[in-house]
């Protein structure tokens, strides 16, 4: 029995651990692409590297995560006009990780939290994030 | 001179055979010209387009009346209506649109001049004009707001953007029962010339509008109500009466999107009003004015039609076709623009387009305006075929070259009627444009 124990604990945490690094631990190439300033051109742009990223090397071969913070936070705001090809990008492993540093200074000036995209991972800040990634092996890109 | 159809025919195939894309587009003009793009869209995006053009009639004189042999009106280049042919800078626009607060989409607005010389700019010397200052609130969910002074929903030719519009010249009845004009007088008072008392209304008002759009699979469906002035722009009302608007449309989107997206649309509106004269026919006049038509683009084909009647305030025009303000030729009366406070009228035009490459497209309209229908002898009909062709050297930039066959007619009287031999008179009109937009 507690063998049994032992065995569900251990494919829980497997369970647990697997997703989140699934995408990452088989690629060739690792990719934080980092948007940070307002301009609705650099939301479009950096979709589009993103996609032309997975379409190149194949969704299982790259890695792609997209960083926002500073007033680049607003691509993954709910509403935002590009939220259907965010979902796109989601069904093909890449992810979102917004800096928690820009929302609550957003917060402060809107006088409520802003609602972002259910996928968006909150990450202390978005700079450190990238810095980490880096030294993982990522390669940054600023489109 | 430029008479004959077939020598017109041959005039258009040459310009045709010369040029190497459009759009009766089923655009969604309520969201595009009044809504920002949610959480994407700057804070202030400077832009604008410039339109030079070139024009030209054969300047046939009036054949009959008062003011014969004096020049024609409608053979004239509008604004100035002093030469037959020559360039201008009909539009020359430019705006700045965005959401002031970028972390806050539910505010935006819309901000644009006019520094052409047209209709808007030339009642006031030629001075630059404010055609758009509006806000938008789009807090509620089904009822945005729009307040300040924007395009009212209505006719599709008015509605839609002017830089994607296929054409140069607007069809008849827009031009005469859409583009108003604003007088203080009908135009019977000696002396006269009864010039419009500021800029056309340019399809605008001022006021508040509550619109949205909704989406049902692949259908767009759009509503918009409106109170305004009904006084045209840059001034505050002059009557009691407040302008209401109607619109509805109902679109199944094929692709794309903006202002050259595929689709296919059906709308309808209404506007209802009255008007205030203060000089000669003082009083308060009922004027209404009612649309419903579609318009499809798919691939290289789009299309278009639409209906419009009016009641009350039909412009009609000039004494005897000549230019307002000109002596007649004993000297004894002058000519001025006309306004029939309790007419009616209506109108409607055809179009289709085609482009052959990505580059050029080729486009056909045709449309009639009957003007004052309630009496015959004032009755005038004209119908106007125009051929048309467009260059796209990019996505921004395109020359236009038109060939209208013009034709006019006052169909109750006699042919050798003083009136119809006038109207025999109008000539056909080539015309080239630029647009440069930025």
């Amino acid at each position: 029995m507690r063998k049994f124990y032992k065995s569900l604990i251990m494919l829980a945490a497997m369970a647990f651990i697997f997703p989140v690094h699934a995408a990452n631990d088989f690629a060739e190439k690792k990719i934080v692409l980092q948007i940070s300033d307002n301009d609705p051109f650099k939301q479009t742009l950096v979709l589009n590297v993103a996609n032309n990223l997975i379409k190149h090397y194949g969704q299982n071969k790259v890695a792609v995560e997209i960083v926002a913070f500073g007033p680049g936070l607003r691509l993954l705001f709910e509403k935002n006009a590009n939220s259907q090809r965010i979902d796109g990008l989601i069904t093909n492993n890449v992810t979102f990780s917004a800096c928690e540093n820009t929302i609550a200074s957003m917060t402060k000036i809107l006088g409520h939290t802003p609602t972002l995209h259910a996928a968006a991972k909150p990450v202390p800040a978005g700079v450190v994030r990238i810095i980490d990634l880096v030294e993982e092996g990522y390669t940054l890109i600023k489109p | 001179m430029i008479k004959k159809p077939s020598e017109k025919i041959l005039i258009v195939a040459a310009i045709i055979g010369t040029m190497a894309a459009s759009t009766a587009q089923a655009a969604n003009w309520l969201m595009l010209q009044g809504t920002e793009r949610d959480a994407a869209a700057p804070r202030a995006k400077v832009w604008g387009f410039i339109q030079p053009e070139y024009s030209s009639t054969s300047n046939t004189p009036l054949q009959a009346g008062p003011w014969k042999g004096q020049d024609a009106i409608f053979n004239q280049m509008r604004p100035n209506l002093k030469s037959n042919k020559g360039f201008n800078v009909l539009r020359a626009r430019l705006g700045v649109r965005g959401t002031g607060l970028p972390l806050d989409s539910n505010v935006n607005y819309f901000l644009l001049a006019e520094f052409g010389n047209n209709g808007i700019t030339a009642g006031d010397n030629g001075s630059a004009k404010l055609t758009d200052a509006s806000v938008t609130l789009n807090h509620i969910d089904g009822a945005r707001f729009r307040v300040g002074q924007f395009k009212t929903p209505g006719s599709e030719e008015g509605l839609q953007a002017i830089h994607v519009f296929d054409y140069i010249n607007f069809t008849g009845a827009t031009n005469g029962l859409l583009l108003e004009r604003f007088f203080d007088g009908d135009g019977s008072a000696a002396g006269d010339a009864n010039r419009p008392n500021g800029s056309v209304g340019a399809f605008r008002d001022i006021g508040i509008q509550m619109f949205d759009t909704f989406k049902v699979n692949d259908w767009e469906h759009s509503y918009a109500v409106m109170l305004g002035n009904g006084n045209g722009i840059n001034r505050a009302d002059n009557n009691d009466s407040m302008e209401t608007y109607l619109y509805w449309s109902s679109e199944q989107v094929y692709a794309g999107a903006g202002a050259r997206r595929e689709g296919w649309k059906l709308f309808a509106w209404n506007q209802d009003g009255k008007r205030t004269l203060t000089a000669a026919g003082a009083g308060e006049y009922d004027r209404t004015r009612s649309g419903l038509g579609t318009t499809f683009k798919k691939g290289k084909q789009r299309a278009g039609f639409e209906y419009i009647t009016a009641d009350g305030m039909i412009f009609n025009g000039s004494d005897g076709g000549a230019v307002p303000g000109t002596l007649n030729n004993l000297g004894t009366a002058t000519a001025s623009f006309n306004v029939e406070t309790t007419g009616e009228a209506d109108g409607y035009y055809l179009h289709y387009g085609y482009a052959l490459t990505n580059e050029l497209e080729l486009d056909l309209r045709y449309d009639v305006y009957n003007r004052m229908t309630d009496v015959a002898a004032k009755e005038r009909k004209f119908d106007t075929l125009t051929v048309g062709a467009q260059y796209f050297f990019n996505k921004k930039s395109r020359l236009i070259v038109n060939y209208e066959a013009r034709n006019a007619e006052a169909p109750n009287l006699a042919s050798a009627h003083a009136a119809n031999q006038i109207l025999d008179g109008m000539d056909d009109r080539l015309s080239a444009q630029l647009l440069i937009i930025f």
